[in-house]
């Protein structure tokens, strides 16, 4: 993005807020603090990018995933780098799917629901503003009429449905399962991004997890980044935080940050750490900051994100066309559930190279079996489902003994379904199945496979059992703030980006003094 | 004879090939092959310090020796274009100075192709304790002793007894080697690590085995020489044993006048992108940076023979399996093991590992010591020895988690890793595979163009539905758009 003409602060200046990471918590956050006045200035570890750059192509890619090793353990070891970490500016919103669906009211009150898992520290009404002011900056792209919330009303019209969320509809129609096209927050038309550029509509290209070259896709470089910019936010690419100062009453006063090799101290009155679930926690316990309750690493948790996929005769050419433009929320309290909360469904088209490592990977064909199945890439569509995982002690973020080239220890994270993902994941694959034989297709299997990165920071209303309060804010350091997906206390079954912005807003208007 | 060798036998010749005898041979093993290469090559036999008329040189490590023989060589003035043949120990020396000259030597310029015959490999020669121990005995007891031993020495190295006056001069020219020369090859010389040194060599290369031969028979050859020649070919004579020119000279002759008349190899073979597909590449469909890229994935790997982190013979048992893994029809192939292998090098990854393994360069390591160990027990032979069949095998059990063998070596990979290395493994594969033009051509694939260099006019997609290709999308996939020969 456009950085040239920005307002710039000195490192001696004493600015009222650093905020370290330009991904959907910190970017939202940098924007409102700048509305209102504030000098801010925003950390990100990776480059800032000229979206027009990226090149249709997955391979190139890579220069927008975060490919720092972490080490997966635990009985379901999660992916990361292209499967859900980002870099640059923008963070991981320049690949993400720009899948937008809102929390279901009953996720935030599972305990109270289920006896299971735990209840936020807020509802449904609290987030529902903020859920439609993002929606209407960033631009959503729906249908007129969502099924599972008749009054909610989508700024734009939906982007059109691709072979595969075409197949799923019609065989959806025969099972009786509601479908409708999905809440994206890709611009179905030109639109003029308040703060921003105009935003040209979507081309259909298919590759959204590659960088959007148009800015149709919402990534945080072509709305809130933008925004904040013209209200004299400085963002600083290519500086990686890795320490603090504090005074003697235990408050930030400055963050460290390394830039071309060389450590500069940033001056600052509060600090919003919104690095994402690994590199947040992993920032705080490198510097043993704000961990008093021993919350920070614990509660990780990956979306039970498993996927079917089947052979249909006709040709579905899936990368064409938004990737993922049907959804189905009828799952989400299934009648016959034998688990706490549920599953969204969506229609999937892939690109080869992750689709063919999937094949490779995760179905594990090799050889012969192999190639032959990579030939009907044409003909393959599949669907998948974002599913709820329950907090769990065995669920952890460490430091490994490992280092990284800042000499910062490698995070460890460890990840494994309970039962009850046991259970959810059975009946969505029994769900996912059928939808794929009412449909038609041949050669159906499951993928298994986790996604997002959620929680490790929890919000409560304690310190004792929580790291930050409802609004973000540290229990212990008064003028930290966390504004990322750590902060959950349970996964949702709603893809979090969403609501990672919806709360960056909550706390970025508690931080301003603004009760909410 | 001062260190100033000479020729031994020189014939004139349309092109010069120097030769390299075996441990307790001389120049004079090659006179049979020299004799039906009359008019057709002119040989150049050298002895090697220690050996035969060079007896009285010192200087027996695998470099001295090479430097021996490159004073020789520029002494006989081999002329523009030559070549290099080693039996046995003089193979090894022969590798170093093919090394010598592909890392541009002057003095080795015209080096055009190698024959190696029952060559001692680059890395140290399997041989057992015992048999070393015993050899450096005799060699310096009585001469009763020494004439029988050396009887029994030649007759063990043969398929089927030579006949005379063969056998009597090679027994003679084990009796009049230097026992310092003799035993500095036993204990020294071929235990001599060169295989990262030599790395692998592009210039054209024959390796020859003889079938009974036990140690350095086309087991051997196969699994640790032929890694180290991007372009070697390998020659199992049947029946032979160890002394390949003495035993089977009209063999040896015959493959030194076919690689001498082969045209030099300079590129490997990329697979090739159909036209259409390449002419929608070229097209203002796609953008300036990815045609760059695509066009240089077409291009053959040229880093496909440097490799820096794996050993050359390391990056053949990967390229083993990955041919299992992910088998390439046609005539070209994409090398997916040297990029995996410049990945490695490179230290970059893909953001994350499984705990339960090492880092990515060391789990392969790991797991190809695992494997080709597997092949020892079970088969006593490499893994690059055995046939695609044996080597699924291993792979499926690494995939369902069953052990390979009964041991694992100690810095190897247990069954659980190995389950998880071969998933990162397949992982790695398909996704270079798929990087590559020829194969999104192959699965039909159209994304490449949804749009040139103008962000504010990308043509994108209009069509998106079931069985609803755009015109120009039919047109780059004619012959990949349906189902095609695999069928369903």
């Amino acid at each position: 993005m456009k950085l040239d003409a920005m307002r710039r602060y000195a490192t001696t200046d004493i600015v009222d807020v650093v905020v370290i990471g330009t991904g959907a918590g910190g970017a939202p956050v940098l924007a409102r603090l700048a509305a209102a006045g504030l000098k801010v200035v925003a950390l990100e570890a990776g480059p800032n990018f000229d979206p027009a750059r990226f090149a249709f192509d997955e391979t190139l890619a890579d220069e927008i995933y975060w490919t720092e090793e972490r080490l997966s353990g635990g009985s379901t070891p999660e992916a990361f780098g292209a499967n859900n970490s980002g870099t640059g500016v923008g963070g991981s919103t320049l690949h993400w799917g720009a899948f937008t669906p809102r929390a279901d009211e009953r996720d935030l009150r599972l305990h109270s629901e289920t006896g299971m898992g735990v209840d936020w520290p807020l509802g449904y009404d609290d987030l529902r503003p903020f859920y439609e002011r993002v929606e209407a900056f960033i631009g959503v792209s729906g249908p007129s009429q969502y099924p599972w919330d008749p009054g909610r009303r989508y700024p734009l019209s939906p982007v059109p449905r691709n072979g595969p969320a075409q197949v799923m509809g019609q065989a959806c129609d025969r099972l009786g399962i509601r479908t409708a096209d999905s809440p994206a927050a890709v611009v179905s038309g030109d639109f003029p991004q308040e703060g921003g550029a105009l935003r040209r509509g979507c081309i259909n290209c298919g590759y959204c997890h590659q960088g959007c070259r148009n800015g149709a896709k919402t990534s945080m470089d072509v709305t809130y980044l933008p925004h904040a910019v013209s209200n004299g936010a400085e963002i600083r690419p290519d500086c990686r935080v890795h320490g603090i100062d504090r005074d003697s009453e235990g408050r930030i006063t400055s963050v460290i940050y390394r830039h071309d090799g060389v450590d500069h101290r940033q001056r600052c009155a509060a600090v919003y750490l919104c690095a994402g679930a690994v590199e947040t926690p992993r920032l705080l316990l490198h510097l043993g900051l704000a961990n008093g309750s021993g919350q920070v690493g614990r509660n990780y948790m990956g979306h039970v994100a498993t996927q079917v996929w089947g052979t249909f005769e006709a040709e579905m050419r899936m990368n064409r066309g938004y990737p993922s433009s049907l959804i189905s929320e009828d799952m989400v309290r299934p009648d016959d559930a034998d688990f706490a909360g549920g599953y969204l469904m969506q229609s999937l088209g892939v690109l080869p190279v992750t689709w063919g490592n999937s094949v490779a990977r995760g179905r594990g064909l090799w050889g012969r079996a192999l190639t032959e199945h990579l030939n009907r890439y044409n003909h393959m569509a599949g669907i998948g489902i974002n599913g709820e995982t329950l907090p769990c002690d065995a669920n952890v973020l460490v430091l490994a003994d490992e280092v990284d080239a800042f000499g910062m220890r490698k995070a460890r994270i460890d990840f494994g379904y309970s039962s009850n993902e046991d259970r959810l994941n059975a009946h969505a694959t029994r769900t996912m199945t059928a939808i794929w034989e009412a449909a038609g297709a041949t050669d159906i299997w499951v993928l298994e496979r986790v996604a997002h990165t959620i929680g490790t920071c929890r919000m409560g209303r304690s310190g004792d059992s929580a790291v930050v309060d409802p609004h973000g804010r540290s229990f212990e350091i008064s003028n930290l703030w966390i504004s990322d997906g750590s902060t959950f206390p349970s996964s949702l079954a709603a893809n979090p980006a969403l609501t990672i912005m919806a709360l960056a807003l909550r706390s970025a208007e508690a931080f301003l003094g603004h009760p909410s | 004879m001062p260190n100033s060798p000479a020729p031994h036998t020189t014939i004139p010749g349309p092109c010069t090939v120097v030769c390299l005898h075996f441990l307790g041979g001389s120049a004079r093993e090659w006179e049979p092959v020299a004799a039906l290469l009359d008019g057709v090559a002119r040989i150049v036999a050298l002895d090697l310090p220690g050996f035969g008329d060079a007896a009285a040189v010192s200087g027996y490590s695998v470099a001295a020796m090479a430097d021996h023989v490159a004073a020789g060589i520029a002494a006989a003035d081999p002329g523009g274009r030559w070549y290099l043949a080693g039996h046995s120990m003089g193979a090894k020396v022969a590798l170093a100075l093919a090394r010598r000259a592909e890392d541009g030597a002057p003095d080795l310029a015209g080096l055009a192709g190698l024959v190696l015959l029952g060559g001692s490999p680059p890395s140290p020669e399997p041989m057992s304790d015992d048999k070393r121990r015993e050899m450096m005995e005799w060699i310096s007891a009585d001469a009763e002793t020494r004439r029988r031993k050396a009887g029994e020495f030649v007759d063990q190295n043969t398929g089927s007894p030579l006949g005379e006056p063969l056998r009597t001069r090679a027994v003679e020219d084990v009796l009049r080697a230097s026992p310092a020369a003799w035993t500095a090859w036993l204990r020294d010389g071929s235990r001599e690590d060169w295989s990262r040194r030599i790395g692998i060599l592009r210039m054209p290369a024959v390796v020859v085995g003889g079938t009974e031969d036990a140690d350095l028979g086309t087991a051997a050859q196969k699994a640790l020489t032929l890694p180290h020649l991007a372009h070697g070919r390998l020659v199992a004579l049947d029946g032979a044993g160890h002394l390949l020119p003495l035993e089977r000279p009209e063999a040896v002759a015959s493959l030194i006048a076919g690689l001498a008349s082969e045209e030099p190899l300079l590129k490997s073979e990329a697979p090739t992108v159909p036209e259409p597909y390449r002419a929608l590449i070229e097209s203002d469909r796609v953008n300036t940076r990815l045609r760059a890229a695509l066009l240089a994935r077409a291009e053959p790997d040229g880093s496909a023979d440097r490799p820096v982190y794996l050993d050359p013979v390391e990056l053949a048992q990967l390229r083993a399996v990955v041919d299992r893994v992910l088998p390439q029809d046609g005539t070209g192939r994409i090398d997916i093991a040297a990029q995996i292998e410049a990945r490695l090098a490179a230290g970059t990854g893909d953001g994350w590992r499984f705990a339960k393994l090492p880092a990515d360069g060391a789990a392969y390591r790991a797991a190809l010591r695992t494997l080709d160990a597997a092949a020892r027990s079970v088969h006593a032979t490499g893994f690059l020895c055995l046939d695609g069949g044996e080597q699924d095998a291993f792979l499926q059990a690494a995939a369902a988690g069953e052990p390979l063998s009964h041991e694992v070596p100690v810095d190897g990979l247990d069954a659980e890793e190995m389950t998880l290395w071969f998933e990162d493994l397949r992982s790695d594969a398909v996704r270079i595979y798929l990087a590559h033009p020829a194969s999104l051509a192959r699965i039909g694939f159209s994304g490449i163009g949804a749009g040139g260099d103008d962000a504010e006019t990308l043509p994108g997609f209009v069509r998106v539905g079931i069985g609803d290709p755009e015109p120009w999308e039919s047109s780059a996939l004619q012959k990949s758009s349906t189902l095609g020969e695999t069928g369903r």
